[in-house]
């Protein structure tokens, strides 16, 4: 098994115009974040975070405006059929052909990759067969479940080998038994081929444990990165603290408390620390300058003056 | 194991409607052929169905060769000439700006324009019809073809992204796929569309063909052989679609 590149994001930016009003939104702003070969890291945030940005970013769907995404010595972006079969999507729900019957989805990126037709075939089969899909190799999408569908889908993403899987919020459309179940399958399938894994999710709670580390980020910025159990245990960022004792607990019926105010709009975010105007620790100087990312443990990461 | 899934494919059912209107329609023309001289309408204006039987009997099946083989060919070329072009159109939003009005303007055109201007521009009769009918169809071909690619899910077109597919590869692997039921419809409305395209292209300017048989049967005053020439051009429109849904159904299995 050979071991994936590294992955290296520097400064990574992406603007966009809005359409109406043609203002710029910045949608992620200045992010690092380095991922190991074979490590899983989970990116975390709320909606309109810029999360899906990121993850477009990642795959290559969009381009950034600034900074940089290497994949060993490769920009995904420039070098864009290097690495076709390289970089595997699962989607936040189902993506697959419907004119495509599950065996056929499986070997589509096969296919791009102009491997034989009966290889195709054998390599597809055997991977259905190898996620529980044995006997619904000739059903269409519509004739399986959901979790069938997704599992279709995680085959689709993974029959390649991929060096680089990358998860959009893959079990979103699920129920919460087969949630588990299409996670666990993730993590087996990377543990397996020896890829890297990213997940790009709002859901801390279902994530957490799958994760060797973990980033929060807030407004499109990253706030917080670092080993999972260690940001779980004591989060340094008051945003990130705010999701850990939010996190539901069995037999607790504590009421969590909230955040005041709303997320900005990020075509006229706050100056300073974008999380200031709701954040029950800020100072003068958070209002005045953007906070940098500083270690504070061992490779635990955090962009907060009251925290450094 | 998945046979058992896919939901029974409805029994065809006699169309018993159908066949009421037409033998009552079949029967008023009868009545009326042998009512027409004490009605004062010339005995040759509305004939018999046996008068018609008897033009049916006359009909050359070439000329009906030669028009299948012109509106097959002539739908081909659009079909292709269509598809290739809203391939470009999608990819290059300057050559859509660019194009759509010219194809708007070449829409609007009537046809009888068109045959016009064929018979003045070309000498070659199989050419002059081959142009009036391309020049109709395939732009109906080129604007189903591109609306339907740009309905293509948004999710769908990203998945495909994210593997990274050759141009190619995206055209023939997700979009052709995901438009061909849009295909088919463009098939059936063009079909009907050639057919009477053809008929009227033939009635002007060619020496073969049904159009030009109904040339002929109007010059001789002939009802029965229009009749009957026209029933042979509803009997191809039927088979020509009838041949679209098959392999329509065949192709599109998964919908079932």
């Amino acid at each position: 098994m050979n071991s994936p590149p590294p992955i290296e994001v520097r400064g990574l930016r992406k603007i966009f115009r809005q359409t109406t009003t043609g203002q710029a939104v910045v949608a992620i702003d200045r992010l690092d974040l380095d991922i190991s070969p074979r490590e899983v890291v989970a990116i975390v945030g709320q909606t309109g975070c810029g999360k899906s940005t990121f993850f477009d970013l990642m795959i290559g769907l969009e381009a950034p405006t600034e900074g940089s995404l290497r994949i060993g010595d490769k920009s995904p972006h420039f070098d864009f059929d290097d690495f076709r079969g390289r970089i595997a999507t699962v989607f936040q729900q189902d993506r697959l052909l419907p004119w495509r019957s599950a065996l056929d989805n499986a070997r589509l990126p096969l296919e791009l990759i102009g491997l034989p037709e009966s290889e195709q075939r054998e390599r597809a089969l055997t991977w259905l067969e190898r996620l529980g899909l044995g006997n619904f190799t000739n059903a269409y999408p519509h004739e399986l479940s959901g979790g069938m569908r997704q599992r279709v889908t995680i085959a689709l993403a993974t029959v390649c080998r991929p060096d680089f899987i990358i998860a959009d919020e893959p079990t979103t459309a699920l129920d919460v038994v087969v949630q588990k179940e299409v996670l666990s399958m993730i993590r087996d399938i990377q543990q397996e081929i020896g890829s890297s894994l990213l997940f790009v999710t709002h859901d801390l709670a279902v994530h957490a444990n799958l994760c060797d580390r973990l980033g929060v980020m807030y407004a499109g910025r990253l706030v917080e990165e670092g080993p999972a159990a260690d940001l779980l245990r004591s989060p340094r960022h008051p945003y990130t603290a705010h999701l850990v004792t939010s996190l539901p607990r069995i037999g607790d019926a504590t009421p969590r408390p909230s955040l005041s105010g709303t997320p900005p709009n990020l075509a006229d975010p706050p100056s300073g620390c974008r999380f200031h105007p709701r954040c029950p620790l800020a100072m003068d100087i958070c209002r005045r300058e953007v906070p940098t990312m500083q270690t504070t443990g061992t490779a635990h990461r955090v962009a907060c003056f009251a925290a450094q | 194991m998945t046979e058992g899934y896919r939901e029974s494919v409805p029994v065809l059912t006699f169309p018993r409607q159908t066949f009421v209107s037409l033998l009552v329609f079949a029967l008023a023309w009868e009545t009326l052929s042998h009512l027409a001289p004490y009605l004062g309408i010339p005995p040759f204006a509305i004939p018999s169905f046996v008068r018609i039987a008897k033009s049916v009997a006359t009909i050359t099946p070439i000329d009906i060769v030669v028009t299948l083989a012109r509106v097959i060919a002539a739908l081909i070329v659009s079909f292709l000439l269509g598809v290739a072009m809203a391939m470009a159109m999608y990819r290059s939003d300057s050559l859509d700006k660019y194009l759509h009005p010219m194809i708007r303007l070449l829409m609007a055109v009537p046809v009888v324009s068109w045959i016009l201007f064929a018979v003045l521009w070309f000498p070659g009769v199989e050419f002059r019809i081959c142009f009036v009918l391309v020049i109709v169809c395939g732009p109906v071909f080129l604007i189903d073809t591109l609306d339907a690619m740009h309905g293509v899910p948004r999710d769908l077109r990203h998945m495909m992204q994210s593997f990274r597919p050759t141009t190619w590869q995206f055209f023939f692997k997700l979009m052709l796929p995901a438009i061909l039921p849009t295909i088919f419809t463009s098939w059936k409305v063009n079909i009907s569309l050639a057919i009477r395209v053809v008929t009227i292209a033939e009635l002007v300017g060619a020496v073969t063909g049904i159009g030009h048989q109904l040339s002929v049967a109007q010059e001789l005053f002939s009802v029965a052989d229009v009749f009957a020439w026209t029933l042979v051009l509803v009997a191809l429109l039927f088979l020509l679609e009838a041949v679209v849904a098959r392999v329509e159904a065949r192709v599109l299995r998964w919908r079932v």
